[in-house]
């Protein structure tokens, strides 16, 4: 995938988001404006017999899979022209057939998960790899030593992909993670492991690829750390606890803004537009779609 | 099992066995996930030649660690394996429940049905002189989470009916055996068979009471039964077998029969299964007597005397039937 097509994504990424957000029914979510570099990244290495899960930050890496954005949107809107008919919204967004098999709200609680479908994959020698995207705030987790263990013992064709922004909420990394590094959490088990700067799309896009190749040819799990920012608060619902400065600093590390950069405005101007109206088109198809109803229950009981 | 069907006994590790390989044969992508399962055999030798036929791809011994072991056993299933993961004491279960509660029982709705996970996570409860964190029967907390199955076996020929459905089941199934069933030996029918989920079976008829139970407890509560009628109370003995889904209208139907209801369980009494049953057995039948009999609030100690002390036996269960029935007792439960 090329520069502009990264860029292209990341700011559908930011332009969805930011137009969620301008709602009064934005609801309840967790948006990953500085962590685009990681999902366009990532995503412009998996073919469409892999599957991609995540965390409950699913917004970017769902329409960096490539998910028709009016369904995304519907599904966070709750309309049942969602692939969930609305029932997941972002925190379980989920549509298996476009290789998306889902978000996981449960903070560390895709990566066992993740390993799963990696077995399932395996043992039926399907072609394909299978990525699972968490956060900092995961790597603290029982689950990822154990999901790390067996996937090393099982040569299961799993990427493990660390977005480190660095907060866990409010708990900065220094606080809650002893290794400097996510990375190295990895090595013991003698799995593949790489950091690379999480704002640098392509430099995301490369460092991806070589450790896919390596899953791809049999080589057993990889692991990427992408050290991104979290320009805004964890969630809708969470107060922002660093300071306009510390915030200052963050945004000029916008990796919309660099590769913007990089590309040249002459570039950006017409895909940032283009961004725009998609999402747009986005939003107004997705308000055509029917909100669900309480009937929704009755298939669950 | 109908008495006439050809049967053949067989200890209930033989059952258990039978059903994993039938099932194994019948279905390829049949994964099966546990601690010492493989060349051990299980830890109740219930896996036994499993992986001599099957290969260590579908027989896979794993590490200590529950919650990715049911987590693996969950994303394979979801991901259009089928799988059985075998979590060797229910007390172990605790760490394992995220996956299974969080991820497994919501997945076909969360997912608007593109996803389910058909994953039985197959357990043993129950005290047998193994201590505070090896002897919990939790069944009831997982009937309180909709979106899974429970079922729940006494005998092998229904741990063979039972585990065959499991391994079909469209969605997560908890199936609990308990440590004294082991070394039990009864008929399992020769020709295959599965039994449905949400079938209680009547275990023994009677007219003054009814005791309803599931699992190893259906054999304290059938002697209790035995010594009741010596002394002059015919009661019926329905076994749950399965406890999500609840076959409330046989218990019911029995419970109207008789007037009385004990229910009786091995683990604790407070938001348990007799605590369910005796409320949903009233709304049906609403004159209805009612008793509960289970576990004292204490943990179950290795001590063999505390472990008996704390738990209920046959005495026990026929001492609360018989204070249900003296009209001046009235209600205890």
């Amino acid at each position: 995938m090329s520069d502009a097509a990264l860029l292209r994504t990341m700011l559908l990424c930011r332009a969805v988001e930011a137009r969620l957000a301008a709602r009064p029914d934005c609801g309840f979510q967790l948006f990953s404006a500085g962590e685009e570099a990681v999902a366009a990244g990532l995503c412009a290495v998996l073919g469409p017999g892999d599957q991609l899960l995540c965390s409950g930050r699913s917004i970017a890496p769902a329409l960096a899979r490539g998910l028709d954005p009016a369904a995304v949107v519907a599904e966070l809107l709750g309309r049942t022209g969602g692939p969930c008919r609305g029932r997941a919204g972002r925190g379980h967004l989920a549509q298996p057939s476009a290789g998306f098999f889902g978000a996981h709200a449960v903070v560390a609680g895709n990566l066992s998960i993740a390993a799963g479908v990696a077995l399932a994959f395996q043992a039926a020698a399907r072609p394909g790899i299978v990525a699972v995207l968490f956060g900092d705030g995961a790597a603290g987790a029982g689950a990822l030593h154990e999901t790390l263990n067996i996937a090393a013992l099982w040569q299961l064709p799993l990427l493990f992909v660390c977005s480190n922004n660095g907060w866990s909420i409010s708990t900065p990394a220094a606080a809650h993670l002893a290794p400097a590094r996510v990375a190295d959490l990895a090595r013991p088990f003698g799995i593949p492991a790489a950091t690379v700067d999480g704002t640098d799309a392509p430099a995301v896009r490369d460092a991806a690829a070589a450790l896919a190749a390596g899953i791809r040819a049999g080589g057993g799990p990889a692991f990427l750390e992408a050290v991104s920012v979290r320009l805004g608060p964890h969630s809708t619902s969470a107060r922002e606890s660093r300071t306009r400065a510390d915030l200052a600093a963050l945004a000029a590390r916008d990796p919309i803004a660099r590769l913007s950069a990089a590309l040249g405005e002459a570039l950006a101007a017409p895909l940032r537009a283009a961004a725009d109206a998609a999402a747009d088109a986005a939003f107004r198809t997705a308000e055509a779609s029917p909100p669900a109803t309480a009937d929704e229950l009755d298939d669950a009981a | 099992m109908p008495p006439e069907a050809p049967a053949t006994r067989r200890f209930f590790r033989e059952a258990i066995a039978r059903a994993l390989r039938e099932e194994m044969r019948r279905d390829p992508s049949l994964l099966l996930l546990g601690q010492d399962i493989g060349a051990f055999g299980g830890p109740y030798r219930d896996f036994e030649g499993l992986l001599a036929e099957f290969g260590p791809a579908r027989v896979r011994d794993t590490p200590v660690a529950e919650a990715a072991m049911v987590g693996l056993g969950v994303g394979a299933a979801a991901a259009g394996a089928r799988t059985l993961v075998a979590i060797t004491y229910m007390d172990f279960l605790m760490p394992a429940l995220d996956p299974l509660v969080n991820y497994a029982a919501k997945l076909r709705f969360k997912t608007a049905g593109q996803l389910a996970a058909p994953v039985v996570v197959k357990t043993t409860a129950g005290a047998k002189g193994q201590g505070v964190a090896h002897s919990q029967c939790l069944e009831a907390w997982l009937m309180n989470v909709p979106g899974l199955a429970v079922v729940a076996p006494s005998s092998p020929g229904d741990a063979y009916g039972l585990l065959k459905t499991a391994l079909r089941a469209p969605g997560p199934v908890v199936f609990v055996d308990h440590k004294r069933l082991f070394p039990m030996a009864g008929p399992v029918p020769d020709a295959e068979a599965a039994i449905p989920f949400g079938l209680a079976a009547i275990r023994r008829a009677g007219r003054d009471v009814t005791l309803a139970t599931h699992g190893w407890m259906t054999h304290p509560t059938l002697a209790a039964a035995a010594s009741l009628a010596e002394a002059g109370i015919s009661a019926e003995v329905v076994e749950l077998r399965s406890l999500a889904p609840l076959d409330i209208e046989t218990l019911a139907a029995s419970a109207a029969r008789t007037g009385a209801l004990v229910a009786v369980e091995e683990g604790q009494l407070p938001c348990g299964v007799g605590a369910e049953i005796a409320f949903r057995v009233r709304e049906c039948v609403p004159a209805l007597a009612v008793a509960r009999v289970g576990a004292r609030p204490v943990p179950v100690s290795s001590n063999p005397v505390l472990e008996a002390a704390s738990l209920p036996d046959a005495p026990r269960i026929a001492a609360a039937a018989r204070r249900l029935l003296r009209p001046s007792a009235g209600e205890t439960a």
